[in-house]
């Protein structure tokens, strides 16, 4: 691939991918509101709320927390690219940690005690998936004899059939990543939680824009990373993601929030014990 | 030329050292303390330019490491003996049974003359972190020690004295580091013990009294197993050369002098000296306790590393550091003392590049490497902000640095950038911790721990992040006092690490891998290590940079962009008080004024030192025993 290539290539992931991350909000929002026997709002709701935040007058409590915005976004834009490429996945994972500790310190540059809840639970909520995460890429490594994203199909199987323990383990990640019940800790998307819109509640107007954006790359990533376990088949692929989600949203309406110390004991036994031991398998074979 | 430069790096400290102990003013104390920083610094610097050349140094004569040794052995029993200190004492006494034994064993005929000093790339960078790094924290140290003087217990030791044993120190170091002979090594690791022993001890408080007491005992125990290593190498006939070791795989001895190496890195379950060490003035755990004395330790393991590769021992030793880097990490999530969460850290730190090391693989031995130079800037830098800012809050308490920005923003901007730099990409600690999760890949146990270890770290730094970097609406900024010796050489560092974060990747690709080449032959070339070293070069930088400068674009642009009328104060829950000097309180109850505050998670109850202590230190004790369980059955 010569560089200009790889340029193309990025550029289109970095504008296909928000694209992507809406139009599943807005379907998430959607299947969500049928299941909570409501019509719900139109598929592109998700891109209007932005545009109507980009019109407002921009409110903040001091300079740096605009600058954490825009680190959050950059360096989720990066992974992306990362992965697309086809690169390291230990490095894309470490870049969206990065990525995450922008929004934590967003949160805590600011004296209010409700950013700082959020950010400290965020911070446990990356303490709980984070392992998680890296066994999911030696789980990979184990099955191709690689890190690198472009060979994600160099085993020829779909991952799913080594690491079923490890995708139920990711989609306990993906609730945490796609602010799900009951582990919608640091934010939610629900307004009868307790603290609703923690971590970023002092971001308003187009610096919150700045955040919702970030999230779609975020929600695409997932996406990706569930349809990368049919890698060698993306049609089957992105079946299996999109059950995936409805999978999410059904747990989103059965559950209600749970406190952080219940999550993160429950993702250090259930979602690493489940990891831990599809990898005993690998390494025995 | 070499010789001669070496010569100056290791002598020359000493004897200015020495000038400055006799200073009669304090002015001629700072003149020679600057001019002992800027010679060390400088000669350093320009060896470097002697980079690649490999090779030994002879010294014809045997007697002035042995007179060494002995003055040292000497030192120690008299430190037993006048602080009636008996196991020093005892262990002193073994030491010089263990001397006489080792004087009048005859050597078995070696193949090849031994040098008594080796130069490479491993030992020229230990030099130059040593004598750069160390030359910056002098130099603070001159101002931190005046303050010091003022503020501290009266009952402390004279500043000549002080400066005398810190400058001394980087001879000291110097040495070690270049030493091959097992007299020249041994002479000067029981000196840096000893400096590290009066620094600590420079208070002269009950408390000071007790961390040196402490580090003493554990640190002579190290180098009473360091000469009973030399011992059993000599009666096996294997000599005492470190590189012949290498060659022969001579592992008994190995094993030895791997376990002296943890207790000078102050590995689990020997961490409790570095903990007691944070006791001392700021310069001396800057100094000594992160970024030269400790490195020792891991410098042993990394120049023994090719040696044991691919043996058991290679994977109790990785396990023995990946279990350090796990336990000490969650110690740290649990201390809410800043100077504890740096020392923490820097015990983690280093048992991440025992783990490197230990693998013995070229690619964890250039993680190793990686970590090793990182750390030592990173850390050094870090230890010199956290003494200032203890200096002007009179606390070490993390919670304490609430709206630090505010008080001193010099000092808060350069230890973020530390922070940061311990954190997040493209600076080097991080490529270490990426390239040490990947190279352990075949060895899951320790994978898993360095994965956990690596969680628990962003924890902390996360939390103590965001306590300093919180800053009020309107803000407004007092620029604080500092001399010119301590702001210039925080400075200076921290340019120096921002910097080495864009040089990580030609530092890899140019320095690193080259030695790596170099000290693993080409017969295990074939193996998965080697792939994923050479796969390295396929890495593409160019999105890294591009974004860093998408990221300050945008960092000046939103600075621009924000306008002061649209600055609100936060959302309480309640009516901010309008006059207020706290920018979180509100109109509570009755109108009552409600501060509103938010403390981060230390969960002692589960990191607490007890509680961790109790099952690390025991697991810690079981894996320096199978190292020695491997290597005997």
């Amino acid at each position: 691939m010569s560089t200009m290539n790889q340029l193309l290539i990025a550029l289109f992931a970095v504008v296909l991918a928000p694209a992507v991350g809406a139009l599943l909000q807005g379907i998430d929002r959607r299947i969500n509101a049928r299941m909570q026997s409501r019509v719900g709002p139109p598929l592109l709701q998700p891109v209007y709320d932005v545009l109507k935040l980009l019109g407002k007058e921009g409110v903040i409590l001091n300079r740096t927390q605009v600058l954490y915005a825009w680190i959050h976004l950059a360096f989720l834009m990066l992974a992306t690219v990362l992965l697309v490429l086809g690169q390291d996945m230990i490095m894309a994972l470490l870049v969206v940690a990065v990525s995450t500790i922008a929004l934590i310190l967003g949160g805590m540059c600011v004296r209010s005690p409700y950013s700082r809840i959020g950010s400290s639970r965020e911070i446990m909520q990356m303490l709980s998936y984070e392992p998680i995460l890296v066994l999911l890429v030696i789980g990979i490594f184990m099955t191709n004899g690689s890190f690198m994203a472009r060979d994600i199909t160099l085993a020829g199987k779909p991952l799913l059939l080594t690491l079923p323990l490890i995708f139920l383990a990711f989609l306990l990640v993906t609730a945490i990543k796609l602010k799900k019940s009951p582990f919608d800790l640091a934010t939610s998307h629900h307004g009868h939680q307790e603290i609703v819109k923690g971590i970023t509640i002092e971001y308003a107007g187009p610096y919150l824009a700045i955040l919702e954006v970030a999230h779609w790359y975020e929600t695409a990533l997932v996406f990706l990373v569930l349809a990368a376990f049919w890698a060698t088949n993306w049609v089957v692929g992105i079946a299996l993601a999109i059950i995936a989600f409805v999978i999410e949203i059904l747990f989103d309406n059965l559950c209600a929030r749970l406190t952080y110390q219940w999550m993160l004991v429950h993702m250090w036994t259930v979602g690493l014990g489940l990891s831990v031991t599809n990898l005993i398998w690998l390494y025995w074979k | 030329m070499v010789t001669w430069l070496l010569l100056l790096l290791i002598a020359g400290p000493i004897l200015f050292g020495f000038g400055i102990l006799l200073a009669p003013t304090r002015e001629v104390r700072v003149g020679l303390t600057l001019v002992a920083a800027g010679v060390t610094a400088a000669a350093a610097l320009y060896l470097s330019r002697w980079g690649p050349a490999y090779g030994g140094i002879f010294v014809p004569s045997h007697a002035l490491p042995i007179l060494l040794d002995w003055l040292m052995i000497a030192a120690v029993i008299a430190i037993g003996w006048t602080s009636r200190n008996t196991p020093v004492l005892i262990m002193g006494v073994v030491q010089a049974c263990i001397g006489l034994v080792l004087e009048f064993h005859p050597r078995a005929p070696q193949a090849m003359p031994q040098p008594e000093f080796v130069f490479d790339q491993l030992s020229l960078m230990l030099v130059l972190i040593t004598s750069v790094v160390g030359a910056l924290v002098l130099v603070y140290a001159i101002g931190y020690m005046d303050r010091h003087e003022h503020h501290g217990p009266h009952s402390q030791a004279s500043q000549g004295q002080f400066f005398f044993f810190l400058t001394a120190f980087l001879g000291a170091m110097n040495g070690l580091v270049l030493a091959n002979d097992l007299r020249w090594l041994s002479a000067f690791w029981e000196a840096t013990t000893l400096c590290s022993f009066f620094l600590i001890g420079h208070d002269r408080t009950p408390e000071a009294n007790q961390s040196a007491r402490r580090a003493i005992i554990i640190n002579v125990f190290g180098g009473m197993i360091l000469q009973t290593g030399w011992l059993i190498s000599v009666l096996n006939g294997s000599g005492d050369s470190l590189i012949a070791f290498n060659q022969a795989q001579a592992l008994i001895p190995v094993a030895f002098l791997v376990v002296a190496a943890l207790t000078k890195s102050a590995q689990l379950p020997f961490q409790s000296w570095l903990l007691g060490a944070m006791l001392a003035p700021t310069p001396v755990s800057a100094l000594l306790h992160s970024s030269t004395m400790v490195n020792a330790g891991v410098y042993l393991v990394m120049r023994m590393a090719p040696g044991f590769g691919g043996t058991r021992l290679a994977t109790v030793i990785a396990m023995a550091g990946a279990f350090t880097f796990m336990a000490a990490s969650a110690l740290a999530v649990g201390q809410s003392n800043g100077k504890k969460v740096l020392a923490y850290s820097t015990i983690a730190n280093l048992g991440l590049i025992i783990t490197c090391a230990g693998m013995s693989t070229p690619l964890g031995y250039a993680a190793a490497f990686l970590l090793i130079v990182f750390h030592a800037i990173t850390k050094g830098l870090l230890f010199i902000c956290m003494g200032t800012i203890e200096q002007a809050i009179g606390s070490r308490d993390i919670e304490d640095m609430h709206g630090l920005m505010n008080k001193m923003p010099f000092t808060t901007v350069i230890a973020i950038v530390g922070m940061i730099a311990m954190l997040m990409p493209p600076f080097g600690v991080l490529l270490g911790k990426w390239i040490a999760i990947e190279s352990a890949v075949h060895l899951p146990v320790v994978m898993l721990l360095v994965i956990i270890g690596s969680a628990l770290t962003v924890v902390f730094w996360a939390k103590w992040l965001g306590r300093i970097v919180t800053v009020s609406y309107h803000q407004k900024y007092v620029m604080e006092d500092l001399p010119p010796v301590m702001s210039g050489s925080m400075l200076t560092l921290g340019v120096a690490t921002l910097l080495s974060g864009f040089l990580a990747y030609p530092l890899f690709e140019n320095f690193i891998k080259p030695l790596a080449r170099v000290l693993y032959p080409l017969s295990s070339r074939t193996d998965a290590s080697w792939k994923m070293l050479e796969m390295t070069e396929s890495f593409m930088t160019w999105p890294i940079y591009a974004l860093a400068i998408l990221l300050v674009g945008s960092l000046l642009l939103t600075l621009m962009a924000v306008d002061e009328n649209r600055l609100r104060k936060p959302f309480l829950c309640g009516e901010n008080i309008a006059d207020s000097a706290l920018t979180y309180e509100f109109r509570s109850i009755m109108d009552r004024g409600e501060v509103a505050m938010m403390r981060s998670y230390y969960f002692s109850s589960i990191f607490g030192e007890e509680n961790v202590s109790a099952w690390a230190n025991p697991m810690a004790v079981a894996l320096i025993l199978s190292l020695f369980g491997v290597i005997a059955i």
